[in-house]
Protein backbone atom coordinates (compact mmCIF):
# COMPACT_ATOMS: atom_id res chain seq x y z
CA UNK A 1 0.00 0.00 0.00
CA UNK A 2 1.06 3.61 0.09
CA UNK A 3 0.49 6.93 1.78
CA UNK A 4 -3.06 8.24 1.65
CA UNK A 5 -3.70 10.44 -1.38
CA UNK A 6 -5.63 13.62 -0.68
CA UNK A 7 -7.43 15.35 -3.54
CA UNK A 8 -8.19 18.99 -2.75
CA UNK A 9 -11.78 19.89 -3.55
CA UNK A 10 -11.69 23.67 -3.30
CA UNK A 11 -11.38 24.54 -6.99
CA UNK A 12 -14.99 24.04 -7.88
CA UNK A 13 -17.61 26.04 -9.70
CA UNK A 14 -19.87 25.41 -6.71
CA UNK A 15 -17.86 28.15 -5.00
CA UNK A 16 -19.07 31.45 -6.49
CA UNK A 17 -15.63 33.06 -6.33
CA UNK A 18 -14.08 30.17 -8.27
CA UNK A 19 -16.92 30.09 -10.76
CA UNK A 20 -16.45 33.77 -11.43
CA UNK A 21 -12.68 33.39 -11.82
CA UNK A 22 -13.12 30.50 -14.27
CA UNK A 23 -15.58 32.53 -16.36
CA UNK A 24 -13.40 35.62 -16.35
CA UNK A 25 -10.14 33.64 -16.81
CA UNK A 26 -8.89 35.47 -13.76
CA UNK A 27 -5.85 33.55 -12.48
CA UNK A 28 -5.41 35.25 -9.14
CA UNK A 29 -8.27 33.71 -7.08
CA UNK A 30 -7.60 30.28 -8.62
CA UNK A 31 -3.90 30.33 -7.81
CA UNK A 32 -4.62 31.56 -4.31
CA UNK A 33 -6.99 28.68 -3.59
CA UNK A 34 -4.63 26.20 -5.18
CA UNK A 35 -1.71 27.42 -3.10
CA UNK A 36 -3.72 27.26 0.12
CA UNK A 37 -4.58 23.64 -0.59
CA UNK A 38 -1.05 22.64 -1.55
CA UNK A 39 0.44 24.40 1.46
CA UNK A 40 -2.03 22.46 3.59
CA UNK A 41 -0.76 19.18 2.16
CA UNK A 42 -3.04 18.29 -0.76
CA UNK A 43 -1.44 15.80 -3.17
CA UNK A 44 -3.83 16.19 -6.11
CA UNK A 45 -6.06 19.17 -6.87
CA UNK A 46 -9.54 18.60 -8.23
CA UNK A 47 -10.52 21.02 -10.99
CA UNK A 48 -14.30 21.12 -11.21
CA UNK A 49 -15.30 23.42 -14.03
CA UNK A 50 -18.97 22.40 -13.91
CA UNK A 51 -20.83 21.43 -17.10
CA UNK A 52 -18.90 24.06 -19.11
CA UNK A 53 -20.96 23.30 -22.17
CA UNK A 54 -19.81 26.14 -24.36
CA UNK A 55 -16.13 26.65 -23.61
CA UNK A 56 -15.17 23.47 -21.69
CA UNK A 57 -12.10 22.33 -23.68
CA UNK A 58 -10.60 25.78 -23.86
CA UNK A 59 -11.32 26.50 -20.16
CA UNK A 60 -9.88 23.19 -18.97
CA UNK A 61 -6.69 23.68 -20.96
CA UNK A 62 -6.34 27.15 -19.55
CA UNK A 63 -6.71 25.92 -15.94
CA UNK A 64 -4.43 22.90 -16.39
CA UNK A 65 -1.66 25.04 -17.87
CA UNK A 66 -2.17 27.72 -15.26
CA UNK A 67 -1.95 25.36 -12.29
CA UNK A 68 0.81 23.09 -13.57
CA UNK A 69 2.86 26.06 -14.73
CA UNK A 70 2.63 27.79 -11.39
CA UNK A 71 2.95 24.76 -9.09
CA UNK A 72 5.63 22.49 -10.56
CA UNK A 73 3.32 20.20 -12.55
CA UNK A 74 0.97 19.53 -9.65
CA UNK A 75 -1.13 16.44 -10.45
CA UNK A 76 -4.77 17.17 -11.17
CA UNK A 77 -8.19 15.53 -11.18
CA UNK A 78 -10.25 16.81 -14.11
CA UNK A 79 -13.83 17.07 -13.04
CA UNK A 80 -16.62 17.99 -15.46
CA UNK A 81 -19.55 16.43 -17.23
CA UNK A 82 -18.05 17.69 -20.50
CA UNK A 83 -15.91 14.78 -21.73
CA UNK A 84 -14.32 16.82 -24.47
CA UNK A 85 -13.06 19.23 -21.83
CA UNK A 86 -11.38 16.39 -19.93
CA UNK A 87 -9.75 15.12 -23.09
CA UNK A 88 -8.55 18.60 -23.96
CA UNK A 89 -7.17 19.03 -20.45
CA UNK A 90 -5.23 15.76 -20.64
CA UNK A 91 -3.77 16.83 -23.99
CA UNK A 92 -1.86 19.64 -22.29
CA UNK A 93 -1.28 17.81 -18.98
CA UNK A 94 2.27 17.11 -17.72
CA UNK A 95 2.57 13.71 -16.01
CA UNK A 96 5.81 14.27 -14.11
CA UNK A 97 4.09 14.28 -10.72
CA UNK A 98 1.36 11.73 -11.46
CA UNK A 99 -1.20 10.63 -14.03
CA UNK A 100 -4.28 12.80 -14.53
CA UNK A 101 -7.45 11.62 -12.81
CA UNK A 102 -10.74 11.52 -14.71
CA UNK A 103 -13.53 12.47 -12.29
CA UNK A 104 -15.71 10.50 -12.68
CA UNK A 105 -17.35 7.40 -14.14
CA UNK A 106 -20.26 5.40 -12.82
CA UNK A 107 -21.76 2.07 -13.88
CA UNK A 108 -24.62 3.68 -15.73
CA UNK A 109 -24.81 6.94 -17.68
CA UNK A 110 -21.17 7.86 -17.14
CA UNK A 111 -19.51 4.54 -17.92
CA UNK A 112 -17.91 6.03 -21.04
CA UNK A 113 -15.59 7.97 -18.75
CA UNK A 114 -13.70 4.71 -18.27
CA UNK A 115 -13.12 4.57 -22.02
CA UNK A 116 -11.94 8.15 -21.87
CA UNK A 117 -9.48 7.34 -19.10
CA UNK A 118 -8.27 4.17 -20.83
CA UNK A 119 -7.70 5.96 -24.10
CA UNK A 120 -5.66 8.63 -22.37
CA UNK A 121 -3.70 6.52 -19.85
CA UNK A 122 -5.41 8.27 -16.96
CA UNK A 123 -6.65 7.23 -13.55
CA UNK A 124 -10.44 7.02 -13.36
CA UNK A 125 -12.61 7.56 -10.32
CA UNK A 126 -15.34 4.94 -10.60
CA UNK A 127 -18.45 5.62 -8.59
CA UNK A 128 -20.06 2.34 -7.49
CA UNK A 129 -23.45 3.52 -8.49
CA UNK A 130 -25.98 2.96 -11.21
CA UNK A 131 -29.21 4.93 -11.37
CA UNK A 132 -29.82 6.29 -7.89
CA UNK A 133 -28.05 5.18 -4.74
CA UNK A 134 -27.25 1.47 -4.46
CA UNK A 135 -29.54 -0.36 -2.06
CA UNK A 136 -26.85 -2.54 -0.54
CA UNK A 137 -23.27 -3.71 -0.89
CA UNK A 138 -24.13 -6.53 -3.26
CA UNK A 139 -25.46 -3.98 -5.67
CA UNK A 140 -22.39 -1.78 -5.16
CA UNK A 141 -20.13 -4.76 -5.84
CA UNK A 142 -22.06 -5.49 -9.03
CA UNK A 143 -21.35 -1.99 -10.27
CA UNK A 144 -17.72 -2.30 -9.26
CA UNK A 145 -17.33 -5.49 -11.27
CA UNK A 146 -18.95 -3.96 -14.35
CA UNK A 147 -16.54 -1.03 -14.25
CA UNK A 148 -13.51 -3.13 -13.39
CA UNK A 149 -14.18 -5.46 -16.31
CA UNK A 150 -14.69 -2.55 -18.65
CA UNK A 151 -11.40 -1.00 -17.57
CA UNK A 152 -9.44 -4.22 -17.86
CA UNK A 153 -10.90 -4.99 -21.29
CA UNK A 154 -9.67 -1.60 -22.41
CA UNK A 155 -6.18 -2.38 -21.12
CA UNK A 156 -6.21 -0.34 -17.92
CA UNK A 157 -4.18 -1.39 -14.91
CA UNK A 158 -6.53 -2.26 -12.03
CA UNK A 159 -4.76 0.22 -9.76
CA UNK A 160 -5.80 3.04 -12.09
CA UNK A 161 -9.46 2.55 -11.24
CA UNK A 162 -10.18 4.30 -7.95
CA UNK A 163 -13.51 3.01 -6.72
CA UNK A 164 -15.78 5.42 -4.95
CA UNK A 165 -18.16 3.75 -2.46
CA UNK A 166 -20.16 7.00 -2.31
CA UNK A 167 -20.08 8.50 1.15
CA UNK A 168 -23.64 9.07 2.33
CA UNK A 169 -24.96 11.88 4.45
CA UNK A 170 -25.29 10.89 8.09
CA UNK A 171 -28.22 13.21 8.65
CA UNK A 172 -30.83 11.08 6.94
CA UNK A 173 -28.82 7.96 6.20
CA UNK A 174 -27.22 7.20 9.51
CA UNK A 175 -28.13 3.52 9.29
CA UNK A 176 -26.16 3.14 6.01
CA UNK A 177 -22.79 4.32 7.27
CA UNK A 178 -21.47 0.91 8.25
CA UNK A 179 -22.44 -0.42 4.83
CA UNK A 180 -20.21 2.18 3.23
CA UNK A 181 -17.34 1.34 5.56
CA UNK A 182 -17.74 -2.37 4.96
CA UNK A 183 -17.75 -1.79 1.23
CA UNK A 184 -14.44 0.03 1.49
CA UNK A 185 -13.09 -3.13 3.09
CA UNK A 186 -14.49 -5.16 0.20
CA UNK A 187 -12.66 -2.92 -2.27
CA UNK A 188 -9.47 -3.12 -0.27
CA UNK A 189 -9.68 -6.91 0.06
CA UNK A 190 -9.52 -7.11 -3.73
CA UNK A 191 -6.33 -5.07 -3.68
CA UNK A 192 -8.05 -2.16 -5.40
CA UNK A 193 -7.78 1.56 -4.76
CA UNK A 194 -10.61 3.69 -3.44
CA UNK A 195 -11.54 7.32 -3.02
CA UNK A 196 -14.61 9.44 -2.50
CA UNK A 197 -16.11 12.73 -1.47
CA UNK A 198 -15.56 12.27 2.23
CA UNK A 199 -17.24 15.38 3.55
CA UNK A 200 -20.57 14.28 2.14
CA UNK A 201 -21.03 12.35 5.38
CA UNK A 202 -21.26 15.54 7.42
CA UNK A 203 -23.41 17.54 5.04
CA UNK A 204 -25.91 19.73 6.84
CA UNK A 205 -24.18 19.49 10.20
CA UNK A 206 -23.14 22.59 12.15
CA UNK A 207 -19.89 24.04 10.85
CA UNK A 208 -17.92 23.35 14.03
CA UNK A 209 -18.96 19.70 14.04
CA UNK A 210 -18.00 18.84 10.47
CA UNK A 211 -14.21 18.62 10.91
CA UNK A 212 -14.73 16.29 13.86
CA UNK A 213 -17.13 14.04 12.01
CA UNK A 214 -14.98 14.07 8.86
CA UNK A 215 -11.90 13.14 10.90
CA UNK A 216 -13.68 10.25 12.57
CA UNK A 217 -14.98 9.05 9.22
CA UNK A 218 -11.59 9.22 7.52
CA UNK A 219 -9.90 7.35 10.37
CA UNK A 220 -12.48 4.56 10.26
CA UNK A 221 -12.38 4.46 6.46
CA UNK A 222 -8.56 4.30 6.41
CA UNK A 223 -8.73 1.41 8.83
CA UNK A 224 -10.96 -0.30 6.27
CA UNK A 225 -8.40 0.35 3.54
CA UNK A 226 -9.50 3.62 1.92
CA UNK A 227 -6.52 4.79 -0.17
CA UNK A 228 -7.60 8.32 -1.10
CA UNK A 229 -10.30 10.91 -0.54
CA UNK A 230 -11.53 14.12 -2.04
CA UNK A 231 -11.27 16.53 0.86
CA UNK A 232 -10.95 20.09 2.00
CA UNK A 233 -7.22 20.10 2.81
CA UNK A 234 -7.60 23.39 4.65
CA UNK A 235 -9.43 21.44 7.36
CA UNK A 236 -6.49 21.12 9.74
CA UNK A 237 -8.09 18.58 12.03
CA UNK A 238 -8.85 16.32 9.09
CA UNK A 239 -5.33 16.59 7.65
CA UNK A 240 -3.76 15.91 11.04
CA UNK A 241 -5.95 12.84 11.38
CA UNK A 242 -4.93 11.55 7.95
CA UNK A 243 -1.23 12.06 8.73
CA UNK A 244 -1.62 10.31 12.06
CA UNK A 245 -3.44 7.39 10.46
CA UNK A 246 -0.65 7.07 7.86
CA UNK A 247 1.79 6.77 10.75
CA UNK A 248 -0.28 4.17 12.58
CA UNK A 249 -0.66 2.19 9.35
CA UNK A 250 3.14 2.34 8.88
CA UNK A 251 2.78 4.03 5.51
CA UNK A 252 5.26 6.71 6.51
CA UNK A 253 7.98 6.82 9.10
CA UNK A 254 7.28 8.75 12.27
CA UNK A 255 9.29 11.84 13.17
CA UNK A 256 8.39 14.38 15.86
CA UNK A 257 7.57 16.96 13.16
CA UNK A 258 5.35 14.62 11.15
CA UNK A 259 2.41 17.03 11.22
CA UNK A 260 4.52 19.69 9.51
CA UNK A 261 5.43 17.47 6.55
CA UNK B 1 5.80 -21.29 -16.72
CA UNK B 2 9.01 -19.46 -17.48
CA UNK B 3 10.44 -17.24 -14.79
CA UNK B 4 9.91 -13.61 -15.57
CA UNK B 5 12.30 -11.30 -13.83
CA UNK B 6 10.76 -7.99 -12.83
CA UNK B 7 13.38 -5.35 -12.04
CA UNK B 8 12.78 -3.77 -8.65
CA UNK B 9 13.32 -0.20 -9.70
CA UNK B 10 11.80 2.47 -7.52
CA UNK B 11 10.11 5.69 -8.60
CA UNK B 12 12.26 7.45 -6.05
CA UNK B 13 15.96 7.91 -5.70
CA UNK B 14 18.63 8.88 -3.24
CA UNK B 15 19.76 12.50 -3.60
CA UNK B 16 23.00 13.16 -5.41
CA UNK B 17 25.45 15.07 -3.26
CA UNK B 18 28.72 16.34 -4.71
CA UNK B 19 31.70 16.86 -2.40
CA UNK B 20 34.95 18.61 -3.27
CA UNK B 21 35.83 20.96 -6.10
CA UNK B 22 37.47 20.91 -9.50
CA UNK B 23 38.38 17.60 -11.14
CA UNK B 24 38.49 15.65 -7.91
CA UNK B 25 34.88 15.77 -6.82
CA UNK B 26 32.97 12.73 -5.68
CA UNK B 27 29.24 12.22 -6.08
CA UNK B 28 27.35 10.28 -3.44
CA UNK B 29 23.93 8.73 -4.06
CA UNK B 30 21.63 9.01 -7.05
CA UNK B 31 20.57 5.36 -7.13
CA UNK B 32 16.97 4.15 -7.39
CA UNK B 33 17.65 0.53 -6.44
CA UNK B 34 18.67 -1.36 -3.33
CA UNK B 35 22.38 -1.47 -2.44
CA UNK B 36 24.46 -3.22 -5.14
CA UNK B 37 21.30 -4.25 -7.04
CA UNK B 38 22.82 -3.31 -10.39
CA UNK B 39 20.73 -6.03 -12.02
CA UNK B 40 17.64 -3.90 -11.36
CA UNK B 41 19.07 -0.62 -12.66
CA UNK B 42 22.55 0.81 -13.10
CA UNK B 43 24.16 2.40 -10.05
CA UNK B 44 25.85 5.44 -11.49
CA UNK B 45 27.77 6.48 -8.40
CA UNK B 46 29.54 3.65 -6.64
CA UNK B 47 29.79 3.79 -2.85
CA UNK B 48 32.90 5.70 -1.82
CA UNK B 49 35.65 4.87 0.64
CA UNK B 50 37.21 7.56 2.79
CA UNK B 51 40.51 7.31 4.62
CA UNK B 52 40.57 8.88 8.05
CA UNK B 53 43.50 10.60 9.72
CA UNK B 54 43.50 12.12 13.17
CA UNK B 55 45.15 15.33 14.28
CA UNK B 56 46.38 13.53 17.40
CA UNK B 57 48.74 11.36 15.38
CA UNK B 58 49.18 7.83 14.10
CA UNK B 59 49.33 4.50 15.89
CA UNK B 60 52.77 3.53 14.64
CA UNK B 61 52.87 0.49 16.91
CA UNK B 62 51.03 -1.16 14.03
CA UNK B 63 53.68 -2.19 11.50
CA UNK B 64 51.44 -1.62 8.46
CA UNK B 65 50.63 1.93 9.58
CA UNK B 66 54.29 2.65 10.35
CA UNK B 67 55.35 1.32 6.94
CA UNK B 68 52.69 3.17 5.00
CA UNK B 69 53.13 6.55 6.61
CA UNK B 70 56.93 6.27 7.01
CA UNK B 71 58.40 9.36 8.57
CA UNK B 72 55.30 11.52 8.10
CA UNK B 73 54.51 13.21 11.42
CA UNK B 74 52.73 16.49 10.81
CA UNK B 75 49.05 16.42 9.91
CA UNK B 76 49.84 17.81 6.46
CA UNK B 77 52.48 15.16 5.76
CA UNK B 78 50.19 12.42 7.03
CA UNK B 79 47.41 13.74 4.82
CA UNK B 80 49.67 13.78 1.77
CA UNK B 81 50.45 10.10 2.36
CA UNK B 82 46.83 9.17 3.14
CA UNK B 83 45.54 10.45 -0.18
CA UNK B 84 47.92 8.08 -1.96
CA UNK B 85 46.27 5.04 -0.34
CA UNK B 86 45.04 2.65 -3.00
CA UNK B 87 41.29 3.01 -3.43
CA UNK B 88 40.78 6.12 -1.31
CA UNK B 89 38.07 8.40 -2.69
CA UNK B 90 38.17 11.11 -0.05
CA UNK B 91 40.09 12.20 3.02
CA UNK B 92 38.49 12.44 6.47
CA UNK B 93 40.22 14.60 9.07
CA UNK B 94 39.29 13.77 12.64
CA UNK B 95 39.84 16.73 14.95
CA UNK B 96 40.36 14.66 18.09
CA UNK B 97 42.65 17.33 19.51
CA UNK B 98 39.64 19.58 20.11
CA UNK B 99 38.32 17.33 22.85
CA UNK B 100 37.97 19.57 25.93
CA UNK B 101 38.82 16.65 28.23
CA UNK B 102 42.15 16.12 26.51
CA UNK B 103 44.17 18.57 24.43
CA UNK B 104 41.34 21.09 24.12
CA UNK B 105 42.78 22.59 20.94
CA UNK B 106 41.19 25.90 19.97
CA UNK B 107 38.75 26.17 17.04
CA UNK B 108 41.21 28.55 15.40
CA UNK B 109 44.04 26.00 15.62
CA UNK B 110 41.79 23.28 14.23
CA UNK B 111 40.77 25.56 11.38
CA UNK B 112 44.38 26.40 10.57
CA UNK B 113 45.30 22.70 10.56
CA UNK B 114 42.43 21.85 8.22
CA UNK B 115 43.29 24.76 5.95
CA UNK B 116 46.88 23.57 5.69
CA UNK B 117 45.71 20.09 4.74
CA UNK B 118 43.17 21.38 2.24
CA UNK B 119 45.89 23.48 0.59
CA UNK B 120 48.20 20.46 0.38
CA UNK B 121 45.85 17.86 -1.08
CA UNK B 122 43.23 18.04 -3.84
CA UNK B 123 41.07 15.13 -2.68
CA UNK B 124 37.55 15.87 -1.37
CA UNK B 125 37.53 16.33 2.40
CA UNK B 126 35.31 15.36 5.30
CA UNK B 127 35.87 16.89 8.72
CA UNK B 128 34.98 14.81 11.76
CA UNK B 129 34.60 16.49 15.14
CA UNK B 130 35.87 15.40 18.54
CA UNK B 131 32.48 14.20 19.71
CA UNK B 132 31.82 16.98 22.23
CA UNK B 133 28.71 18.65 20.79
CA UNK B 134 29.31 22.16 22.09
CA UNK B 135 32.94 22.18 21.14
CA UNK B 136 32.26 20.65 17.73
CA UNK B 137 29.81 23.45 16.92
CA UNK B 138 32.51 26.03 17.68
CA UNK B 139 35.18 24.10 15.80
CA UNK B 140 33.00 23.52 12.74
CA UNK B 141 32.20 27.23 12.57
CA UNK B 142 35.89 28.12 12.21
CA UNK B 143 36.78 25.14 10.04
CA UNK B 144 33.90 25.76 7.65
CA UNK B 145 34.99 29.36 7.31
CA UNK B 146 38.63 28.42 6.71
CA UNK B 147 37.63 25.82 4.10
CA UNK B 148 35.14 28.13 2.43
CA UNK B 149 34.78 27.20 -1.23
CA UNK B 150 36.25 23.71 -0.71
CA UNK B 151 32.80 22.09 -0.52
CA UNK B 152 33.66 19.71 2.33
CA UNK B 153 31.47 17.42 4.42
CA UNK B 154 31.08 18.55 8.03
CA UNK B 155 30.49 15.47 10.18
CA UNK B 156 28.35 16.16 11.88
CA UNK B 157 25.32 18.03 13.13
CA UNK B 158 23.38 16.37 15.91
CA UNK B 159 20.13 17.03 17.70
CA UNK B 160 22.01 19.05 20.33
CA UNK B 161 23.93 21.35 18.00
CA UNK B 162 22.37 21.26 14.54
CA UNK B 163 21.11 24.85 14.73
CA UNK B 164 24.60 26.27 15.14
CA UNK B 165 26.28 23.85 12.76
CA UNK B 166 23.75 24.29 9.96
CA UNK B 167 23.54 28.07 10.36
CA UNK B 168 27.29 28.43 10.19
CA UNK B 169 28.90 25.62 8.19
CA UNK B 170 25.84 25.05 6.01
CA UNK B 171 24.05 28.34 5.42
CA UNK B 172 26.92 30.79 5.93
CA UNK B 173 29.81 28.84 4.38
CA UNK B 174 28.04 26.51 1.95
CA UNK B 175 29.56 23.24 3.12
CA UNK B 176 27.79 19.88 3.04
CA UNK B 177 26.31 18.87 6.37
CA UNK B 178 26.18 15.40 7.86
CA UNK B 179 23.10 14.84 10.02
CA UNK B 180 24.00 12.38 12.74
CA UNK B 181 21.66 10.21 14.76
CA UNK B 182 22.54 7.14 16.77
CA UNK B 183 20.71 4.21 15.23
CA UNK B 184 17.29 5.84 15.59
CA UNK B 185 15.20 5.99 12.41
CA UNK B 186 12.69 8.45 13.77
CA UNK B 187 15.40 10.83 14.91
CA UNK B 188 17.19 10.49 11.58
CA UNK B 189 14.07 11.69 9.82
CA UNK B 190 13.36 14.35 12.39
CA UNK B 191 16.85 15.80 12.15
CA UNK B 192 16.67 16.04 8.37
CA UNK B 193 13.29 17.70 8.73
CA UNK B 194 14.38 20.38 11.16
CA UNK B 195 17.58 21.00 9.20
CA UNK B 196 15.63 21.57 5.99
CA UNK B 197 13.11 23.69 7.90
CA UNK B 198 16.00 26.07 8.60
CA UNK B 199 16.08 26.78 4.88
CA UNK B 200 19.05 24.52 4.18
CA UNK B 201 18.43 22.36 1.14
CA UNK B 202 18.15 18.63 1.72
CA UNK B 203 20.26 18.30 -1.44
CA UNK B 204 23.25 19.41 0.65
CA UNK B 205 22.71 16.99 3.50
CA UNK B 206 24.21 13.57 4.06
CA UNK B 207 23.26 11.28 6.93
CA UNK B 208 25.30 9.45 9.46
CA UNK B 209 22.65 7.24 10.97
CA UNK B 210 25.14 5.53 13.21
CA UNK B 211 26.90 2.24 13.20
CA UNK B 212 28.19 -0.25 15.72
CA UNK B 213 31.24 -2.43 15.35
CA UNK B 214 30.34 -5.88 14.07
CA UNK B 215 29.26 -7.98 17.03
CA UNK B 216 28.25 -4.97 19.12
CA UNK B 217 24.52 -4.82 18.48
CA UNK B 218 25.03 -4.62 14.75
CA UNK B 219 21.65 -6.23 13.99
CA UNK B 220 19.96 -3.02 15.06
CA UNK B 221 22.19 -1.00 12.73
CA UNK B 222 21.31 -3.28 9.82
CA UNK B 223 17.58 -3.01 10.45
CA UNK B 224 17.87 0.78 10.77
CA UNK B 225 19.70 1.07 7.46
CA UNK B 226 17.21 -1.28 5.82
CA UNK B 227 14.25 0.66 7.14
CA UNK B 228 15.69 3.97 5.99
CA UNK B 229 16.39 2.63 2.51
CA UNK B 230 12.88 1.19 2.36
CA UNK B 231 11.33 4.52 3.35
CA UNK B 232 13.54 6.54 1.00
CA UNK B 233 12.92 4.37 -2.05
CA UNK B 234 9.72 2.43 -1.33
CA UNK B 235 7.76 5.25 0.30
CA UNK B 236 9.46 8.10 -1.55
CA UNK B 237 10.18 9.75 1.79
CA UNK B 238 12.05 12.90 0.81
CA UNK B 239 13.24 13.41 4.38
CA UNK B 240 15.24 10.19 4.19
CA UNK B 241 16.66 10.40 0.67
CA UNK B 242 19.98 11.85 1.77
CA UNK B 243 23.02 9.67 1.02
CA UNK B 244 24.39 7.82 4.02
CA UNK B 245 28.00 8.37 5.12
CA UNK B 246 29.19 6.02 7.84
CA UNK B 247 32.35 6.73 9.82
CA UNK B 248 33.36 3.19 10.67
CA UNK B 249 36.79 3.75 12.21
CA UNK B 250 35.48 5.92 15.03
CA UNK B 251 33.53 2.89 16.26
CA UNK B 252 35.66 -0.10 15.46
CA UNK B 253 38.99 1.09 16.83
CA UNK B 254 37.49 1.41 20.29
CA UNK B 255 36.29 -2.16 20.80
CA UNK B 256 38.32 -4.61 22.82
CA UNK B 257 39.22 -6.73 19.81
CA UNK B 258 41.06 -3.73 18.41
CA UNK B 259 42.49 -2.36 21.64
CA UNK B 260 43.88 -5.50 23.26
CA UNK B 261 47.60 -5.96 22.64
CA UNK B 262 49.04 -9.24 21.50
CA UNK B 263 50.47 -9.71 25.00
CA UNK B 264 47.03 -9.22 26.57
CA UNK B 265 45.26 -11.50 24.10
CA UNK B 266 47.82 -13.91 22.70
CA UNK B 267 45.09 -16.20 21.26
CA UNK B 268 43.70 -13.42 19.09
CA UNK B 269 46.71 -13.05 16.87
CA UNK B 270 48.00 -9.92 15.21
CA UNK B 271 46.37 -6.76 16.55
CA UNK B 272 46.79 -5.05 13.22
CA UNK B 273 44.94 -7.84 11.44
CA UNK B 274 42.13 -7.55 14.00
CA UNK B 275 41.89 -3.81 13.40
CA UNK B 276 41.67 -4.32 9.64
CA UNK B 277 39.22 -7.20 9.92
CA UNK B 278 36.93 -5.23 12.19
CA UNK B 279 36.95 -2.24 9.85
CA UNK B 280 36.38 -4.31 6.74
CA UNK B 281 33.65 -6.49 8.21
CA UNK B 282 31.74 -3.58 9.70
CA UNK B 283 32.13 -1.37 6.62
CA UNK B 284 31.07 -4.18 4.30
CA UNK B 285 27.90 -4.68 6.29
CA UNK B 286 27.23 -0.93 6.24
CA UNK B 287 27.68 -0.84 2.46
CA UNK B 288 25.47 -3.87 1.94
CA UNK B 289 22.72 -2.20 3.97
CA UNK B 290 22.80 1.11 2.14
CA UNK B 291 25.76 3.31 3.08
CA UNK B 292 26.87 5.48 0.19
CA UNK B 293 30.26 6.05 1.79
CA UNK B 294 32.29 4.48 4.60
CA UNK B 295 35.23 5.96 6.43
CA UNK B 296 38.05 3.72 7.67
CA UNK B 297 41.53 4.35 8.96
CA UNK B 298 43.82 1.55 7.90
CA UNK B 299 45.14 1.80 4.31
CA UNK B 300 44.73 -1.97 3.95
CA UNK B 301 41.03 -1.64 4.83
CA UNK B 302 40.64 1.09 2.23
CA UNK B 303 42.17 -1.11 -0.45
CA UNK B 304 39.99 -4.12 0.37
CA UNK B 305 36.76 -2.13 0.53
CA UNK B 306 37.51 -0.28 -2.68
CA UNK B 307 38.21 -3.57 -4.45
CA UNK B 308 34.99 -5.04 -3.07
CA UNK B 309 32.93 -2.14 -4.41
CA UNK B 310 34.65 -2.23 -7.79
CA UNK B 311 34.16 -5.97 -8.16
CA UNK B 312 30.45 -5.73 -7.35
CA UNK B 313 29.52 -2.64 -9.36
Amino acid sequence: MAKFVTIGERLSTTAPAVNKAFSARDPEPILKRAKEQLDAGAVYLDVNIGPAETDGPELMQWVVKLLQGEFNNVPLALDTSNMKAIEAGIAVYNRDKGKPIVNSADASGRIEYINLAAANDAICIALCNGEGIAADNDERMGYLQVMLERGLELGMEPEDLWFDPLFLVIKGMQDKQLDVLNFIKDISDQGLNSTGGLSNNSNGMPKHVRPIMDSAMVAMAMMQGLTSAIVNPCDLRLMETIKSCDIIKNETLFADSYLEM
Amino acid sequence: MAFKRVPQKFNASINKVVVGTGDKTITLGGENVLPFYTFDAPIENKPKVGIMISDTGLDKTLPGIAAFYGDAESLVDVAKKAVTAEGADFLAIQLASANPDEQDASPEDCAAACKAVADAVDMPIAVIGCGNRDKDAKVFDKVAEALSGKNVMILSAREENYKNVVASAGLAYGQKIGAESAVDINLAKQLNTVITQMGFSGENVVMNVGTAAAGYGYEYVASTLDRITAAALGQNDTQLQMPIVTPVATETWNVKECIATEEEAPDWGSREQRVIDMEVITATADLAAGSNAVIVKHPASVAVLSKLVNELI
